[in-house]
């Protein structure tokens, strides 16, 4: 029997994607070597027992609840290794994120444990968990295999996918925790997002993606009218070009030194398809391009192609989905 | 300058905005509690630096009193990638020697271990292209002669080297670029470590950390080529005084994986892919070396094309020749079933003799590529790197115990295999102004009376003062397909290049020139750096785009009227078996 411990990050009463990814795939993996998946969380009073049950939906059997800085690494890894230390686990498992890095660190510094980072799949292979790397680029995968009595696998952002099982609810159990003198000398002094969090461009279902081929910043309204017809969960996105020449905010930014995205819907308008933006966009499940240049590389990996000027097309888009949505 | 079309702009008329002995050259130390104080301190830690910091770390290894004197830190070594040999390419086959000089207990088959090696070179050829198709073998002429060389990669070489330098007590300081050369009373005291943490205007952000003036007994400038600090110690120090202008050649070099290896070192000198009428002013070459990885077993290729940077058809690009090289059946033979695994760029000095600066000024002296010693007849410079590296170390090591000058290290260079080789060709590449047809037979006579005839100097002119004009070159280029024939920005994308999207321009050009230099900078760039907007006209100035976190680093924009200075440290390719 192997156990999964997961770290779950909440903030006013919801707990972060990335860390219910990370629960899910704990959970699904634990089946596969015949464990559990077990969840840590760590804050006040808004950790209710409903909120920390709930993570049974996930896949998660039991949650630990300490009392504690939320959002910080050290007490967390305090907690962790408490856990870890009368529990037995053989695997910590992060969703990503800064801060799952920092614990995930902390925590195999403390226990002397292996430890991969930016995982993208995990296995399961003679009842023990296998990480996988992607190096050199994202050309090759690497595989890590654990010696000792923890492996600590923490994943790239987004790598794990959130499923809903019909696990129930989780039994929380409350940990008392002697922090560590250094963990309780930092303190949350201001929570804020990376330059301009106002679009959720990595949670988007539907992600309208603008590059150079707009041809100049205010066609970007274009875009934007359309990701506003498709309404919910949509949102804007750019390529490094047009952010580096001023169009839209570096939020937006998809690709190698942007945000990677997957979501359901990519339409690329007027990007060319260079692979620096590719590893940005490429898991989408569907991408539709738009561009005028009928050899743009950005064809050679679209599920749906469009050949023509975007100042004709977006708008009739835009129009056509509007009259779909309302009829 | 005029001579070929009266009305073609030259890049010399739009020279970039800079002053480097006002902006790089920094009068007067920080005092000493604000400073880093050192022994020596070297600027690179390319196969040149490194070879001076393994030497005297030897030299100071036998002489612990002399070490000790020198401080906590006898020996620093600043390097701008994120390690020693990042920012490190060449094809490359090196004569032995200086090496094996350098590390006198290690045999070849140890460099192969260490994997810097690839294997020694049994069977040579060497090519004439009349045209895509055909081939046409020719006698070895005597600078191609490689039987007895080992290929080798740089970019490993200097990985070991920078472990061996730690080994001696050395102190590295990777993702450090010097940014400012330390003068005081006519004498270099040291450099200045580059801020990092700048945004786009040059805004200190969140994270900026300020530079640091790092003071030494000597400074080594070992730069590589266009050394930001060698630029300005040239300028400062008058070092270039009735010398001929450096002369510059890009190239461009893909890495492959083959299913079956390569049984020979092979050179091309053309004239396909390259244009022969003169008026494109094209000369240049390729290269295909076999490398056997002995730690994977794998078979490997070195396939390079470097081109010599006079020419005048603005749409020469070296990365898209290298491409169309690629599309001739002999190549394509030899790369067949095989897949790409690395890429690079890097421009090299061609200048040879006439053009090497004075080597040494009052506290300070000039290594390797820095100071130009290439021998481009027989495509090698990196046995000259690793030579007067050493030979800098022995005139550093006199300084600092007897209080010597520098200068004994001009006659040690002079009197090594670097003069005698350097000098031998010193006129050999002078004659190819003429254009190729016209200039190959006074090459010839040259190389074959080891470079009697044509005796005296030959002068040249420098490359921006080349006018320019819009020819047909790039119409022959082939159309990527991602898989054997690559584009600039994937190419750039395996070069392992990470460049902080919102960190200052390093670039500096003119951002409204000619239609003519704004295509020159477009087609010539490996990386995609600049790029003319879909709405520019036709002719007239153009605005050009800089796209500069593509930049690779290989400065070949400064010989086209441009100027590459160190972006932040930790920026730029990330280059390993280059």
């Amino acid at each position: 029997m192997a156990d999964v411990l997961t770290y779950v990050l909440h903030y006013e009463g919801a707990f972060n994607k990335n860390s219910l990814g990370a629960v899910s795939e704990g959970a699904a993996r634990a089946s596969e070597i015949g464990g559990e998946c077990h969840a840590v969380v760590v804050g006040g009073d808004d950790l209710s027992d409903e909120l920390c049950q709930s993570l049974g939906a996930y896949g998660a059997t039991k949650v630990f609840r300490a009392k504690g800085a939320e959002g910080l690494a050290q007490p967390v890894v305090d907690v962790m290794a408490k856990v870890v230390d009368e529990h037995g686990h053989n695997y910590a498992l992060f969703g990503g994120g800064l801060l799952g890095f920092e614990i995930g660190a902390g925590l195999a510094a403390r226990m002397h444990a292996g430890v991969t980072m930016e995982v993208t799949g995990v296995r399961a292979e003679d009842g023990k968990l296998v990480a996988e790397r992607p190096i050199l680029q994202d050309s090759k995968i690497s595989v890590s295999r654990y010696q000792g009595d923890l492996g600590i696998i923490i994943g790239r952002i987004n790598a794990f996918e959130i499923q809903e099982r019909d696990g129930g609810s989780a039994e929380v159990v409350d940990v008392d925790v002697e922090y560590s003198d250094w963990s309780n000398k930092a303190k949350m002094v201001q929570r804020g997002e990376q330059r301009g969090a106002d679009v959720d461009i990595e949670g988007a279902d539907i992600l309208v993606a603008g590059g150079r081929g707009l041809g100049k910043a205010e066609n970007f309204k274009l875009a934007e009218e359309l990701a506003g017809a498709f309404g919910g969960n949509s949102a804007v996105a750019a390529t490094r070009a047009v952010v580096d020449a001023g169009w839209y905010p570096y939020a937006a930014q998809i690709g190698q030194t942007g945000k990677t995205v997957a979501p359901k819907l990519y339409l690329a308008a007027g990007i060319s398809g260079a692979i620096q933006h590719k590893v940005g966009m490429q898991t989408s499940e569907n991408i539709v391009a738009i561009n005028k240049d009928a050899g743009a590389p950005i064809f050679e990996f679209s599920d749906l192609g469009i050949v023509g000027d975007l100042n004709k097309i977006l708008p009739k888009l835009t129009e056509a989905i509007k009259t779909k949505k309302g009829g | 300058m005029a001579s070929h079309n009266g009305s073609a702009p030259a890049p010399a008329e739009s020279p970039p905005p800079v002053d480097s002995v006002r902006e790089f050259v920094k009068q007067g130390l920080d005092s000493e509690d604000e400073r880093i104080d050192v022994g020596v301190v070297i600027v690179g830690g390319g196969t040149a630096g490194l070879a001076c910091a393994n030497r005297l770390l030897q030299l100071l290894g036998d002489d612990s009193e002399l070490m000790e004197s020198l401080g906590e830190v006898p020996v620093a070594i600043i390097e701008k990638a994120k390690t020693c040999g990042g920012h490190n390419l060449s094809g490359a086959v090196m004569r032995p020697g200086p090496l094996q000089e350098l590390f006198p207990d290690m045999t070849r088959e140890d460099w192969r271990k260490e994997r810097f090696a690839f294997g020694e070179v049994k069977k040579e050829a060497v090519y004439m292209l009349p045209n895509g198709k055909a081939k046409l073998r020719i006698p070895t002429p005597p600078p191609f002669k490689n039987h007895g060389n080992e290929v080798i990669s740089v970019s490993s070489l200097a990985r070991y080297q920078q472990r061996m330098a730690e080994e001696g007590g050395a102190y590295v300081l990777t993702e450090t670029s010097a940014t400012q050369l330390i003068v005081e009373d006519g004498r270099v005291l040291g450099v200045r470590s580059g801020d990092k943490g700048r945004g786009k205007d040059g805004e200190p952000l969140s994270n900026f950390e300020p530079g640091t003036d790092i003071g030494a007994k000597v400074t080594v400038l070992a730069e590589g080529c266009w050394g930001h600090l060698t630029g300005a110690a040239i300028k400062e120090f008058g070092l270039a005084e009735n010398r001929e202008p450096q002369v510059w050649e890009l190239g461009v070099k893909e890495l492959w994986k083959v299913p079956k290896p390569l049984d020979r070192v092979i050179h091309t000198i053309g004239p396909w892919p390259l244009r022969v009428a003169s008026k494109y002013g094209q000369i240049g070459g390729t290269w295909l070396y076999p490398m056997k990885d002995e730690k994977s077993g794998d078979d490997l290729v070195s396939i390079g094309f470097v081109i010599d940077l006079d020419y005048r058809d603005a749409t020469t690009s070296a990365h898209d020749l290298l491409q169309l090289f690629k599309t001739h059946p002999f190549v394509k033979e030899i790369l067949d079933g095989g897949e790409r695994v690395g890429w690079g760029a890097k421009a090299l000095p061609g200048g040879g003799y006439w053009s090497m600066p004075k080597l040494t000024m009052p506290g300070a002296l000039l290594v390797g590529d820095s100071a130009g010693m290439v021998d481009t007849v027989s495509l090698k410079g990196v046995h000259h790197c690793i030579k007067s590296g050493f030979l800098s170390a022995e005139a550093i090591y006199k300084s600092l115990k007897g209080g010597e000058s520098l200068e004994s290290y001009e006659q040690a260079v002079e009197n090594s295999s670097i003069g005698k080789e350097l000098y031998q060709v010193r006129n050999t590449r002078q004659p190819f102004s003429k254009g190729f047809i016209q200039g190959a037979p006074v090459v010839n006579l040259a190389i074959a009376t080891k470079g009697k005839i044509p005796g005296g100097r030959l002068e040249w002119h420098r490359n921006d003062e080349e006018p320019m004009f819009i020819g047909d070159t790039r119409e022959r280029y082939p159309k990527p397909d991602g898989k054997y024939i690559f584009d600039k920005l994937s190419s750039v994308y395996i070069s392992g290049n990470a460049t902080r999207d919102d960190a200052p321009n390093h670039i500096r050009v003119q951002k409204e020139v000619p239609r003519e230099i704004a295509e020159t900078w477009e087609w010539m760039c490996p990386a995609g750096v600049y790029e003319i907007p879909d709405d520019a006209p036709e002719s007239g100035p153009v605005d050009v785009i800089v796209n500069y976190t593509n930049c690779v680093q290989c400065g070949a924009i400064t010989a086209k009227g441009g100027r590459l200075t160190p972006p932040e440290g930790g920026d730029g390719p990330l280059y390993t078996l280059t």
